[in-house]
């Protein structure tokens, strides 16, 4: 392509390399996320002593079997971590006026999402290694984990609930204390409607929540049988997947329509 | 030759629903028949290249909505903005590439230091990582704030944010740069280093466009001056040819030692009215020039001794007021 007379003649790139620059810019926001608004002493801190607290609550005195601690542990840290600072960071600079600031720069909404996608995404990951970690230390006596499955299904999961979480913060709220409101209405009937804890098949609502899919690929990773039939573990990886980019693309089409009411 | 055309550009809100979530904003703008807001209402005009086109208008007037629509934030309601030929809304990366923005509630990143605020907005719009240093601290430096670069910026003044986010919006080396309400509350000094830079920078070729409901800054910086309220432009010229619609604010004031005849200034021609004061008059006149021709005349001829001569000359705030009260009365 020729380049005439750049100041007058805007060159258009091709969709191609406006996706990969569009992708390049929105880790540049995800580092910016991470910083500001992640690499916090009481948001670390909380990060580490939640899943521990957890886990050692669950553990001392019930008999549950030790699969079940593992993945319902796991995924009940996934889930909440992933949909944790998203919902706040959106109001957040609202108010601060610095979201104007951003969407004023050569990016698009889409942008912006993806970048908080990733920060969510490795918040999500990161923690949810420690119940893994101490489930292998203290539980893991008599198990055969498939640790390749188990990571790759958290990894997967972390992914759908962290666009999920970009639902959550699609609402065009400018006080980020009325996203609590958002979150007890969501989050946690989800996690009520999951079956964390038991046999997959034991709550009928469980198909229903993305939590029991995370569940069974954690499960069978941990060396139990699918719930969903032979097929079980094709099943779950579709179902996530498809909820990954169903949410993602929900939370596009939402955003698009709400980032209007985010300027006053 | 123009880089920005707006044609027939409307944006209009519908009411805010009471009791229901965030306040609604000054409610100035025109209602419409159905609870509707037009808060920009059918606009067209043109900037030129490298010029200080500047939007001026009361709260409320459509300004921000305005160039939010210009910088591709806000998609129009009918109408659209084209900059170098190119729609805004349907280019909004290419565009918003291409410009640098400072929006009225924007604000820098407090947890940031303002060296780390300009290397983010360096890196989100593309600028080379070695260009990116040399560019932030060369913009630190112009606008006073080096020294501080390295203290995050939620401990600077207001005039020290807003200086910081004029650096981040030159960060991209932009072609066009729009300013809502660049001096707006600020400090004496922060205004003066802004104003001083917006000159310099429209020097170097940058088009700004810039808002402001500040008649002194419009009357300062801006080539062109474009009046908006509810709305809609009433007026767009030069701030020489707005302020020469306030003839009525000719005036010169003289007072002198010893007593005169107000009925014999009344009939000298320039003079369209007369206003005793102590000590001395009033006079409004048609021209300035003139008129001082024939008081000096006058004085010669009624041997009285001047103590002292004023004269004023109108003033853009006098144009300013009296557009909006005729637009307001049709
Ligand atoms: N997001 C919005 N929703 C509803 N009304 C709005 C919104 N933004 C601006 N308005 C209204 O539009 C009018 C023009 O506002 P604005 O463009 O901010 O004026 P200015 O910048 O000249 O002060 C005002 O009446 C304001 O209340
Ligand atoms: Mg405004």
């Amino acid at each position: 392509m020729i380049k005439i007379n750049k100041e007058f003649i805007l060159s258009k790139e091709s969709r191609f390399s406006t996706f990969k620059t569009q992708l390049k810019r929105s880790f540049i926001i995800t580092k910016k996320d991470l910083r500001i608004y992640y690499n916090k002493p009481p948001v670390l801190i909380q990060g580490i002593f939640f899943p521990i607290i957890l886990f050692f609550a669950f553990t001392i005195g019930r008999s549950i079997s030790p699969i079940y601690l593992i993945s319902g542990i796991i995924a009940m840290v996934l889930f909440l971590t992933s949909t944790s600072l998203g919902p706040i960071i959106f109001p957040w600079e609202t108010i601060r006026g610095t979201f104007e600031r951003l969407t004023t720069c050569p990016v698009s909404i889409k942008t912006i999402l993806i970048g908080s996608i990733w920060s969510s995404f490795i918040y999500g990951l990161l923690f949810s290694s420690i119940p893994l970690v101490l489930g292998v230390i203290f539980l893991s006596s008599g198990l055969a984990i498939n640790y390749f499955l188990i990571i790759a299904g958290m990894i997967l999961s972390s992914l759908v609930f962290s666009s999920f979480s970009l639902i959550i913060s699609s609402p065009p709220i400018r006080n980020p204390g009325n996203t609590m409101i958002l979150q007890i209405f969501i989050k946690f009937p989800l996690l009520f409607i999951s079956p964390l804890f038991m046999p997959i098949n034991s709550i009928a609502t469980a198909v229903i929540s993305p939590i029991t899919y995370c569940l069974d690929v954690l499960n069978i990773g941990l060396g139990e049988v699918s719930a969903f039939g032979s097929f079980g573990l094709l099943i779950d990886i579709l179902v996530l997947i498809g909820l990954g980019f169903g949410f993602l693309f929900l939370a596009f089409a939402i955003h698009q329509k709400t980032l209007e009411k985010r300027f006053r | 030759m123009s880089v920005i055309a707006i044609n027939n550009l409307a944006k209009y809100f519908s009411l805010p629903k009471k009791g229901k979530g965030g306040k609604p904003g000054p409610m100035n703008g025109k209602m419409g028949p159905m609870g509707i807001i037009r808060a920009v209402d059918n606009i067209s005009f043109e900037v030129k290249k490298g010029e200080i086109f500047g939007f001026l208008g009361p709260n409320g007037a459509g300004k921000t909505t305005t160039i939010r629509m210009m910088t591709g934030v806000l998609r129009p309601t009918k109408g659209n903005v084209s900059i170098f030929g190119h729609d805004v809304w349907k280019n909004q990366i290419l565009v918003k590439q291409i410009t640098g923005n400072v929006p009225e509630e924007a604000n820098v990143y407090f947890d940031l230091t303002g060296l780390q605020n300009l290397m983010f907005i360096g890196e989100i719009y593309g600028v080379p990582k070695k260009t990116r240093l040399n560019r932030a601290e060369s913009l630190l430096k112009k606008f006073e704030l080096y020294e501080k670069r390295n203290l995050k910026s939620m401990r600077y003044s207001k005039g020290m944010k807003q200086r910081l986010l004029l650096c981040m919006a030159l960060m991209s080396n932009p072609k066009i740069l729009f300013l809502d309400e660049p001096t707006s509350g600020l400090d004496v000094q922060s205004a003066r280093i802004i104003k001083q830079l917006i000159r310099e920078y429209n020097e170097k070729g940058v088009t700004i466009f810039l808002t402001t409901h500040d008649m002194e800054v419009a009357n300062e910086l801006c080539h062109r001056i474009a009046i908006i309220n509810h709305g809609k432009i009433i007026s767009l010229d030069t701030p020489q040819n707005l302020k020469a619609l306030t003839q009525e604010y000719k005036a010169i004031d003289f007072y002198f030692t010893n007593g005169a005849d107000k009925a014999k200034i009344k009939d000298l021609s320039s003079v369209r009215e007369v206003q005793e004061v102590s000590g001395g008059f009033h006079l409004i006149v048609e021209d300035i020039h003139e008129g001082i021709c024939e008081i000096v005349d006058f004085i010669k001829q009624n041997h009285l001794i001047i103590k002292q001569l004023n004269t004023h000359q109108p003033k853009l705030e006098d144009a300013f007021l009296k557009i909006i009260e005729r637009g307001d009365k049709n």
